[in-house]
């Protein structure tokens, strides 16, 4: 039963996700936007419900063990409540209850996203040039004719594609667009495909219970 | 030290210091570059300027917090191209830790443009010239079901308002009543559009892509299934300069303040490169 | 030079710095930095689902306006929580199914007709794709290079028999077009991450030290 009825479940709904795009008709429409606006809705929001549950379960029990950096599990549950409690309260637009300013000085849901969260993700990212560099400076050889390849078509890419290419010679960019267009669309394409048969292929086995990794461990 | 090793061992702080050092100085010390638009670009702003008075464009701004540098400075051209020639503009975000960043490029450029106006008919005026839809997931529901009715899946907006009781929603009821979307993602987004919404409803999909996603994107763009592709942040610059150029909008270009960094730092990525390969011949003429 | 007084201003840069000092070795003010980022970043998507989804798609209209069809979704919603009780931890199953299967369902044909039978439209020898070119004789020649180059790129993923023969040259000829491909993702790939680094000095130069514009 434990594992069964989850099958026996995703193969129905896998199989109405087949009917809904093979059949348009406004007969079946009705029911199938109903599983999308109702069902599919609802179920994503219970979804992070749990994912938050595992976080913060996560979070507490390193604290409780006072496993290894335990201290900073308390700034996460702090940033986490307040943050929370001033959106949940204060509104997604400053319309809530809370007061989510003291003079001018704003701390409404907006501001702690436009201040706290895209400047500490894009400072990660950031660091990545870095890496990059260092990387491409390190293990890019050329070694073989595949390589050679490969590092011309990014040294023209790299070129080509900026202003200074048209410096260079104005056919320059021209070129690059063809290398793009042309001999990169045949590789890329040819990678599509694969990639293609790869999603329907574990589609097709996740729906038929063939692949069940994601039943996870247990009875 | 022999000289192959000495170029195979630069340490990994003097390869940081010159690369933040060639991106710096080009910013504090900026000169002009001279951006040429490129075909992709050019057809993607030829189709939102071709979208019809009784038609509304979506503006998809499906980019997180990490890849901001690059896309955000397209969002932001493509609204003040849409706004400055008074398209009806629909926006929206497919994951909720993106739609901080269209309500950020919404309210910037908005502000730009009432700033300058002179009229309640020259303003923006919220409802009337564009509607921020919000989020609503998962990406599947929105993709299919604007199809139908838009109003039945963005019940409420992001301010909270019933989007079938704002004004411009009279007239835009579902895809049928959209020019083209334009898709500004970090991740394979703009396929999803095409695979879900193109497919059954035959929606026009222009697309704003980071440079990671650049190459990848070209079959598609090839077939004729993205109408246009804005590529990283030299797809952006394209976008500010046809936007200044055909129209005149004055703002800052971000990207376009960038070309001359990211020229240098491409030099130093190529020199990093040569430098390596060079110690690397020696090293094997030696052995 | 014109520093900010913007509060704000300095909580990101003095945030963004911590990341960034991340670049000498990992250090407590990287780690404090990255907890935040997780408890606010969940924070907003707490208000979000709260605010947008909750309380208009499935509260008020279940509990105000008595729409009762939505008792459905509720209650398979509710089993996801079922995974924090062992006992019945197994009920998590049936969301995920329901979910999971309607979604991988519509996929499969959105993915033929999108990335497999429209890339094919787009790689036969026919005189509309010869046009799409703009390029005059030309779009012939390109068309046929593609052409070529997708078989043969194809050629090189077939591992079901050995790369010899003729296989062995059509595979060749495909290595060179995903080593361009690959170049090409790789040129761009540096911009992309350049770009990012590009970003966040306009921020830290501009906007919190004012010594650009």
């Amino acid at each position: 039963m434990k594992k069964t009825i989850p099958l026996t479940l995703i193969f129905i709904a896998g199989l109405l996700g087949v009917i809904s795009f093979v059949i348009p008709h406004p007969s079946y429409q009705v029911y199938d936007e109903w599983i999308r606006n109702d069902l599919l809705r609802v179920l994503s929001a219970f979804a992070v419900v749990l994912a938050l549950g595992s976080l913060l379960r996560v979070h507490f029990d390193k604290i409780k063990r006072k496993r290894k950096n335990w201290q900073f599990s308390w700034l996460l549950l702090i940033a986490f409540g307040g943050s929370a409690v001033v959106g949940l309260f204060g509104g997604v637009a400053a319309d809530g209850v809370l007061p989510t300013a003291v003079g001018s000085f704003q701390f409404d849901i907006q501001t702690l996203y436009e201040n706290i969260v895209i400047p500490l993700a894009s400072s990660m990212f950031a660091l990545l040039a870095f890496f990059m560099a260092s990387a491409a400076y390190r293990a890019f050889r050329v070694r073989s004719m595949e390589a050679t390849l490969l590092l011309v078509a990014a040294f023209i890419v790299m070129v080509g594609v900026l202003p200074m290419g048209y410096s260079i010679s104005k056919h320059l960019p021209g070129f690059v667009q063809w290398i793009l267009n042309v001999p990169n669309v045949a590789g890329q394409r040819g990678i599509v495909f694969g990639i293609a048969l790869g999603v329907v292929a574990t589609s097709l086995k996740i729906i038929l219970g063939i692949e069940r990794a994601w039943l996870g461990g247990g009875e | 030290m022999k000289l192959y090793e000495r170029l195979m061992t630069i340490d990994r702080r003097i390869i940081y210091g010159i690369l933040l050092g060639v991106v710096t100085l080009p910013l504090i010390f900026p000169s002009v570059v001279k951006v040429t638009p490129m075909s992709p670009v050019e057809k993607l702003f030829t189709a939102v300027d071709n979208t019809t008075n009784d038609k509304a464009l979506i503006l998809d701004c499906s980019y997180s917090p990490q890849i901001k540098a690059e896309v955000e400075p397209m969002a932001i051209a493509v609204l003040r191209h849409a706004f400055k020639t008074r398209k009806k503009i629909l926006v929206l975000s497919l994951y909720v830790e993106m739609i901080g960043l269209a309500t950020r490029a919404i309210n910037q450029v908005v502000e730009e443009f009432n700033s300058n106006a002179q009229t309640y008919e020259d303003s923006l005026i919220y409802g009337r010239d564009y509607v921020f839809l919000g989020w609503q997931p998962p990406p599947i529901v929105p993709m299919l079901g604007m199809g139908e009715s838009i109003s039945n899946i963005y019940v409420v907006d992001y301010y909270g308002n019933q989007t079938d009781t704002l004004q411009m929603m009279e007239r835009i009821r579902n895809y049928n009543d959209i020019s083209i979307l334009v898709a500004l993602s970090g991740s394979r987004i703009p396929i999803s559009w095409v695979a879900y919404a193109q497919n059954r409803y035959g929606l026009a999909v222009g697309v704003g892509c980071t440079a990671v996603s650049g190459a990848d994107f070209y079959p598609y763009y090839q077939t004729g299934q993205f109408t246009g592709l804005m590529v990283g942040m030299k797809g952006a610059a394209e976008y500010e300069e046809l936007v200044e150029a055909n129209y005149g909008v004055k703002g800052r270009r971000v990207a376009s303040e960038a070309m001359l960094s990211l020229t240098y730092a491409h030099l130093a990525i190529i020199l990093f490169i040569v430098i390596g390969n060079i110690g690397f011949f020696l090293h094997r003429r030696r052995k | 030079m014109n520093i900010s007084t913007d509060p704000w201003i300095w909580i990101s840069s003095i945030l963004s710095l911590a990341i960034l000092s991340f670049l000498y070795k990992e250090n407590p003010f990287f780690r404090a930095a990255e907890h935040i980022f997780l408890g606010v970043a969940n924070g907003y998507l707490v208000t979000f689902y709260w605010h947008r989804i909750l309380m208009p798609i499935l509260f008020r209209p279940l509990f105000q306006q008595g729409q009762l069809l939505l008792i459905i979704p509720f209650t398979i919603g509710i089993l996801y929580l079922t995974r924090f009780i062992p006992r019945i931890s197994w009920l998590v199953r049936i969301p995920i199914a329901i979910y999971m299967g309607y979604w991988t369902g519509v996929l499969i044909p959105a993915t033929i007709q999108a990335q497999i039978i429209k890339q094919v439209q787009g790689t036969v020898l026919t005189s509309a794709n010869f046009q799409s070119w703009n390029a005059g004789a030309w779009g012939i020649v390109w068309s046929v290079i593609v052409f070529i180059g997708v078989l043969c790129t194809l050629s090189y993923f077939y591992f079901s028999r050995e790369h010899k023969g003729v296989i062995g040259v059509t595979s060749r000829v495909g290595i060179v077009f995903v080593m361009i491909g690959f170049g090409a993702a790789f040129g761009y790939t540096v911009m992309a991450r350049i770009s990012l680094l590009i970003g966040k000095l306009q921020f830290l130069l501009g906007d919190w030290l004012g010594i650009i514009r």
